[in-house]
Formats: C-alpha cells, structure tokens, sequence
C-alpha cells in the first residue's frame, strides 16, 4: 500500500464500536488503515468502496466528508455501532 | 559524516489533535517506532512520539486510547538539517538532553529521524581498557 504522507483530518471523529473493538476514527488516512489492518471482516464491495474513497481523498483535494461517510457505510456492514454526532 | 547518511528516514508525520490509537496503526503500517509531530497546514514541527511513549504514557496510565497526541508528546520544536555534520547534532542534542531530533531538508520538509543512538555508531569505538 503507498503510504500517504498527507493526512485529511475530519471535523468530527467516528467511533466504531464492535463485540471486541472500538475504533476511533478523525481522518482518511487512519480511516484507510482501519480499513485495511483492523478490519473484523473480509474485504466486501462496500469496504473496497470505502478504501478506494479514502485513497481518491488522500490523493486530491476532495471533499474529506466522501471518505467519511464511505467508512461509515462499511462500518454498518461490518456490524459496528457507530457513534458521531452528525450521523 | 552527515545527518542524513546515518538517519531513520521517513516523511511521515502526525498531528498532535492524532490519538495515540490513530498513531499506533500509523507506526504498525509503516514500520517505525516515532514518528515526528507536525502541525498541519503550518508545517511548523512540535515534538515527536515513540512507541514507548504510548505505552508508558497512556496504557499504563490507564489513559484512553483516544488521548491526543499533543497531550503525551515530547515537545521538542528543535529540528536539524540532513546535511548537518553527526558530531555537532549529537553534542546539541546532549546539551539540550533529548534523544531523537526530527531531521528537515532545505525545503524544511520532514525528511527523517536521527537518534543518540544513531550518531553514537558514528563515533570511533573508544579503546578498551586492558
């Protein structure tokens, strides 16, 4: 994986709550590598949606709310509980 | 011998609103053991992060994992060049008593990591005594 040395922080984090994890989320770049290293599921359409958001925002002046709800999408179907205020 | 010839190098950096969960998948991913912190936008380096810090600092403390960065990082805003000369960086950094220094190109981009260590495997082994 290219490691990206340009963040893109968010306005406001996401928690992810799981039976035996709770990630915390505030950017694309930590966002991707959840995605990738920390995933409880097998890479799905809506997680390889969600990386491939994440690396098209890390690559581009893109809106960062892309990358964040695409993370948000796959995180439902992984079965998390996610928590955020804007969601 | 120069900074850049016995430094850790890598461009990687972090900002101090990070959490100490974020900045652990970071140093997991690119296999390194501090990372600098910068201030985004600004490019203005504040301190650095080990992975000693996090677990002295925030596991055994019983801290959350989403404690920031800014909250447990060394701040240390010095910075050398690549080209500076080992010797005089070390003297520096023993003067100043800190370990690790984040090291910047003319462009005063984070370009690496120099360490005592580092520095000290530049010195001449010192004579044993017999």
């Amino acid at each position: 994986m290219t490691i990206f040395p340009i963040d893109r922080l968010w306005d406001e984090a996401v928690v992810l709550e799981g039976d035996r994890q709770m990630l915390r989320v505030q950017s694309t770049r930590d966002a991707l590598l959840c995605l990738k290293n920390h995933w409880p599921i097998d890479r799905t359409d809506a997680v390889s949606a969600a990386m491939s958001a994440c690396e098209q925002g890390l690559q581009s002046d893109e809106d960062p709310t892309r990358a964040r709800q695409a993370l948000i999408d796959a995180a439902k179907e992984a079965g998390f509980r996610v928590n955020s205020w804007t969601t | 011998m120069k900074v850049k010839d016995v430094m850790s190098a890598q461009i990687v950096t972090v900002s101090p609103s990070d959490t100490a969960q974020s900045a652990a998948r970071l140093m997991l991913e690119t296999d390194v053991g501090a990372l600098p912190v910068e201030v985004p936008g600004v490019g203005a380096i504040v301190g650095i992060i080990t992975d000693r810090d996090i677990v002295l600092s925030v596991l055994a403390r019983g801290l959350s994992t989403s404690t920031t960065i800014a909250e447990f990082m060394t701040v240390s805003p010095e910075v050398c060049d690549e080209q500076d000369d080992t010797a005089a960086v070390a003297d520096r950094m023993r003067e100043r008593g800190v370990r690790r220094l984040v090291v910047v190109n003319a462009d005063h981009r984070v370009v690496g990591i120099v360490s005592l260590v580092d520095l000290s495997s530049d010195e001449p082994e010192k004579e044993k005594w017999q």
